[in-house]
């Protein structure tokens, strides 16, 4: 067993389409309370429970968002409070509360998502859909860091020649400016270098190939057709309406049918997978490290 | 995802994804995802849109150079999203797309947006950044003639394109939150995003005003020297 982040790309993509694809469109609370708890364990899973950027914001986030629904929307049966001659109804709160928990787990999946689909993981996917893209990509990403540190280069020995100085925003924007435009002169002529060292080693004689330390094995595949099928398990309770709930005017749900329980079931699975498969890795590794 | 390298399957996917996919899309809007299908089918319309476009610039031939200088532009456009509260990213898109054409300013919008996020986070605002910044790009390469000669077309259009891009995304907030478009949660949303909508256009049409004449002199020396 081991983490998603060493699954390949594609089956780690596709895990997070599922998990995320669905807990961003539903508006049923009992998913949403699952995507929220898996999305919250996975996070606390890769980066422990005091996480070094905080979760606090998000929270702020959410109980921020849990109420703008209640404060601009009256309608709803059931009246808790009358505010500034506008009703505050029950149902009101709790889709707000629900709309916000949707956005929250969202925003947790991709915190997620961006801890482990880093740009080389992105760059072998996008390699395959479109070679030309990911080249774009990758020299874009090389570059940035590469002008940051040529704009500080151009920027001392600016300041060496005595060009300006920091003393107002007006001088000091000034000289930004200075440094900017020459960073974009130089830049223009180093990518004309790059593209022509590009052209005499063969760019555009044939397709492109590109390396990739990614395999796609059989736990990949594994992996990818089980999120499918929980993910089509899911998309089938929702289809046919077995997983309906109504907010307004009164809070109605569906029945609990059994095609209801198999969806809430296989969702359950498939937001807590990545966090039973890091558990599983740690696990693993305490096992092997207590031997030697 | 091997088959995809293959050249007419491509072509393929040119007719495939208006006429096929989209449509599809909107069925699986209407169907599974109900409570929420307008943001679906809107996020979903928008990141089809964006693969369109790439399908059709990965069909086209493209010399090293102006790929090149593309790729330039978008680093300039992301690493100058690092500067705190005024943003030129939009206006290197719009004198890109203005000096290189439309394909060209689309390609560093959409590109501008997808690499910054990897340093501001990716979420589902991805595709709409990428489509709304790219056809800030697209529009300003179809009229480059008039923004080329008029600098006071150039500096509305700067404005005009920052309080578009933050109205796009906007709505992209709104029906996700909500569902269906709702014009009192649009207002709010408006009024929240006022100060952001404020600094989008203002620093568009400073670095415009500042810019666009020197970054325009540069190109068009690229453009003598080298041929692009």
């Amino acid at each position: 067993m081991q983490g998603l982040a060493f699954y390949n790309p594609i089956a780690a993509a596709v895990y997070f389409i599922c998990a995320a694809g669905v807990a961003m469109f539903t508006m049923n609370p009992l998913l949403l309370a699952l995507s929220c708890a898996g999305a919250l364990s996975f996070d606390i899973a890769l980066r422990g429970l005091r996480g070094r950027q905080g979760r606090l914001p998000l929270f702020i986030l959410f109980a921020v968002m849990a109420l703008i629904n209640p404060l601009t929307h009256h309608n709803g049966a059931t009246v808790l409070f009358v505010m500034n001659d506008n009703p505050v109804t029950l149902e009101a709160f709790i889709y707000g509360l629900n709309a916000s928990a949707m956005i929250i787990g969202v925003l947790f999946w991709f915190r997620s998502f961006s801890r482990i689909m880093t740009s080389d993981r992105l760059l072998y996917l996008f390699g395959r859909l479109s070679p030309k893209a990911a080249l774009i990509l990758s020299m874009a990403l090389r570059y940035v860091p590469l002008f940051g540190r040529q704009a500080k280069r151009i920027n001392s020995a600016q300041k060496a020649l005595g060009l300006y100085k920091d003393d107002n925003a007006i001088d000091a924007l000034r000289g930004g400016l200075h440094v900017f435009s020459a960073l974009v002169t130089w830049a223009l002529e180093n990518g004309i270098t790059t593209a022509d060292s590009m052209s005499a080693r063969g760019y555009g004689v044939s397709r492109r190939t590109s390396y990739a330390p990614f395999r796609f094995g059989r736990a990949d595949a594994c992996l990818t057709l089980l999120c499918v099928l929980l993910a089509g398990a899911v998309c089938a309770g929702l289809a046919s309406g077995a997983l309906a709930f109504r907010y307004y005017p009164r809070i109605v749900s569906a029945p609990l049918s059994p095609l209801a329980c198999v969806s809430y079931a296989a969702y359950a699975c498939l937001a807590a997978l990545p966090t039973i498969l890091e558990i599983g890795e740690s696990l693993k590794w305490r096992c092997l490290k207590s031997k030697t | 995802m091997i088959a995809i390298e293959n050249a007419r399957i491509r072509r393929a996917l040119k007719i495939i994804i208006p006429f096929a996919a989209i449509p599809f899309t909107v069925l699986l809007g209407g169907t599974v995802f109900s409570a929420r299908s307008y943001a679906f089918v809107s996020l979903a319309v928008a990141a089809l849109s964006v693969a369109l476009f790439i399908s059709g610039f990965e069909k086209k031939q493209t010399g090293a150079r102006r790929l090149v200088i593309v790729t330039v532009l978008i680093a300039l456009a992301c690493a100058g999203r690092f500067i705190p509260l005024i943003k030129p990213v939009a206006s290197i898109v719009i004198i890109s797309g203005i000096y290189l054409g439309g394909e060209a300013g689309f390609l560093t919008g959409a590109f501008s947006a997808l690499i910054s996020d990897f340093y501001f986070g990716q979420g589902p605002w991805t595709p709409f950044q990428m489509l709304a910044w790219g056809l800030v790009g697209l529009f300003a390469g179809l009229s480059s003639g008039v923004l080329k000669k008029s600098r006071a077309a150039l500096l509305v259009y700067g404005a005009l394109a920052g309080a578009a891009y933050s109205a796009i995304m906007d709505v992209w907030t709104v029906l996700w939150y909500n569902g269906a478009f709702d014009i009192k949660l649009y207002i709010a949303a408006l009024g929240t995003a006022a100060p952001y909508t404020v600094s989008y256009a203002a620093s568009n049409v400073i670095f415009l005003w500042v810019l666009a004449r020197p970054f325009g002199q540069k190109l068009e020396r690229m453009h003598i020297k080298y041929g692009i």
